[in-house]
């Protein structure tokens, strides 16, 4: 046998794969030609460590960790998904309700009003934020949540007005006025408006989503601990990523690599995030969409309801709502914006069948607005809370729900599962 | 080996999710020596491996030939990886802002890995039957009959691909002996 020959089947040779006299010829071959033996050894040699290296990576719990994995994340699809149905279920419910009106206008507010913060110091992305800062109509989807299970809102904004509509509450659109602190909620099964007035302590410390962004990007610029993200592909775009903020806000923004129109931008303020997409800057608006007029065919509720000015009692009687109807007695597993965007349509449908008077209901939607806007108020103020009520059996007074530092404050305000409040120190705060 | 992909694949889609786990069972060793591979550690070999089983799971209704199973899953952790690679660059970037250090620290490479390395820089085709054969315990007879080539094509890449190692092996060697560690 020739060498070329024998190094042609060592693979066989080795794996075991030939037939008796094709072994016998190498192995009387390999008897004679060192070449060829230092070649097996070789190969031997690798194949060994390969063997060996095969059997070290295994681990027993893999497998389980892996269908852990996968029942978690399909637990959390499902939930989302029998969201997604229920919201739309209950439609009907929601049009006749008047506290889901109310408390809906609320989280529609809360999402346009942001606490202001002063902003450390300020690089050089101007050319990604020029589009941002510039446009005078902008079109884009923005969802609370630091991802995307959270509903949409479609936004259309001009100057100080906003349109916007949801996607888990469809039939109903708001136009919010900045300017005049005004809102304008239209609903239209059956085809009634409401003006709700945000003036007040709201109204003075807050401003628009965009004008807010628009502020925090004019802060960053020439700010030195701006990060350059180098490029990624973003939703199918080559995109360009800037990161900058303080500790209580971040903003990440993704620009076309080529245009530099923004493509997504990432908001943290505080503890709540955000995400914009799908931008459209400059298109031409009608403006007649954003007018606070009623529509022709709309009749105008005579009630005006007011969610300015909110207090801490607000916020209290808002986490009795959460317990008592949404968590049948039970604190929820989480508070706040985001949460409030995904359950209020379910709570609509749980106090639609506690068949409430209008006038109960709608005391209880304000009283629910309020306190989800006065919680928004000292999250974006930067105060430290933290809520731990997950599990809290209403009335528990042994067991603390929520606590915060008010501004200012060297105490700190500590609510109970039986909804009293108490002062405080640090240390003494509740593990 | 038990039943093949196909089988627990349709079981899972026809409503009994818990047969993924044979197919966990199987692949499991091959993705995390493709990724510790690809990742130089076995933690975040193991946190991508659980990652792409998970996704593969999840997409497993798009997967048009069930019988290519395996080469779609090493796809999905290839995809895995390059999104882990980029997460460590831009977290090293970060880094460096912080530090104020000038140049970038070299991406460590455990030398446990060097031969997993290696693997992964093969061509595709090859490296899937190293893969097969030594991580997923598979005989050159199954390999041949689950990628649906003849034996002697099997061998003849196993063949090359030793070649390949080898060489790659031997550079990494004699790279490692001539620059000293920084």
């Amino acid at each position: 046998m020739k060498c070329e020959d024998c190094k042609g089947i060592l693979v066989e040779y080795i794996e075991g794969l030939l037939g008796e006299s094709q072994k016998q010829q190498v192995a009387e071959h390999l008897k004679d030609c060192p070449n060829c033996r230092a070649e097996v050894q070789q190969l031997t040699k690798l194949h060994e460590r390969l063997v060996q290296n095969g059997k070290a990576l295994a681990r027993d719990d893999f497998e389980n960790d892996v269908m852990n994995k996968i029942i978690r994340e399909q637990n959390v699809q499902l939930k989302a998904a029998s969201r997604a149905v229920k919201a739309l279920d209950i439609r009907r419910i929601i049009m006749k309700s008047p506290f889901v009106k109310i408390a809906a206008a609320a989280v529609i507010i809360i999402a346009v009003l942001i606490g202001i913060n002063p902003f450390g110091s300020t690089v050089t992305f101007a050319d990604v934020i020029k589009p941002i800062l510039n446009a005078r109509t902008i079109i884009c989807d923005l969802i609370i949540g630091s991802d995307e299970s959270g509903p949409v809102m479609h936004e259309i904004i001009v100057d100080s007005r906003i349109r916007r509509t949801m996607s888990n509450m469809p039939g109903m659109t708001h136009i919010i006025d900045l300017e005049s602190s005004q809102m304008l909620a239209l609903f239209d099964e059956d085809k009634t408006a409401l003006y709700i007035d945000i003036q007040g302590d709201l109204g003075d410390r807050t401003q628009s989503y965009v004008r807010f962004l628009r502020n925090i990007i004019m802060k960053l610029k020439d700010n030195p601990n701006i990060e350059n993200l180098g490029e990624q592909i973003i939703d199918g775009h080559k995109a360009i990523g800037f990161k900058g903020g303080n500790s209580n806000e971040e903003v990440t923004i993704w620009a076309d690599a080529k245009t530099l129109l923004p493509i997504r931008i990432n908001l943290r303020i505080g503890q709540m995030y955000s995400i914009l997409k799908n931008f459209e800057l400059d298109a031409p608006v009608d403006e007649s969409l954003l007018s606070m007029d009623v529509p022709a065919g709309y009749t105008l509720k005579d009630a005006q309801f007011d969610l300015g000015n909110s207090t801490e009692q607000d916020f209290v009687e808002s986490l009795r709502v959460w317990a008592k109807v949404l968590g049948d007695g039970t604190f929820p597993d989480a508070i706040g914006t985001e949460s409030a965007m995904k359950d209020v349509a379910i709570l609509g449908q749980k106090l639609g069948e506690m068949n409430l008077s209008e006038e109960e209901a709608t005391q209880m939607g304000i009283a629910f607005g309020k306190g989800t806007l006065f919680h928004q108020i000292i999250d974006g103020r930067g105060d430290d809370w933290k809520y731990v009520g997950a599990g809290v059996k209403l009335g528990d007074a042994g067991k603390a729900v929520f606590w915060y530092q008010p501004q200012g404050s060297q105490t700190y305000r500590v609510i109970y599962g039986d909804l009293t409040v108490k002062d405080i120190a640090l240390e003494d705060l509740p593990k | 080996m038990s039943e093949n992909d196909k089988y627990y694949i349709e079981r899972c889609l026809d409503g009994h999710p818990d047969d993924y786990r044979h197919l966990v069972r199987r692949y499991q060793a091959i993705l995390l020596a493709n990724l510790a591979g690809k990742l130089g550690n076995k933690d975040r070999a193991e946190e991508a491996a659980q990652e792409a089983l998970v996704r593969a799971y999840f997409n497993m209704g798009k997967l048009k030939r069930p019988d290519a199973f395996f080469s779609w899953l090493l796809g999905i952790a290839d995809h895995v990886a390059k999104e882990f690679q980029r997460k460590e660059q831009i977290k090293r970037q970060r880094e460096i802002v912080r530090s104020f250090s000038q140049d970038a620290p070299a991406a460590e490479l455990s030398q446990d890995y060097a031969l997993e390395a290696a693997i992964a820089e093969l061509p595709h085709a090859y490296r899937n039957v190293v893969l097969l054969r030594y991580y997923g315990e598979h005989s050159c007879n199954q390999i041949s009959e689950q990628l649906d080539m003849p034996l002697g094509t099997v061998t003849k890449q196993l063949s090359r691909a030793y070649a390949m190692l080898r060489q790659t092996l031997q550079q990494q060697e004699q790279a490692g002996s001539l620059s000293p560690k920084e």
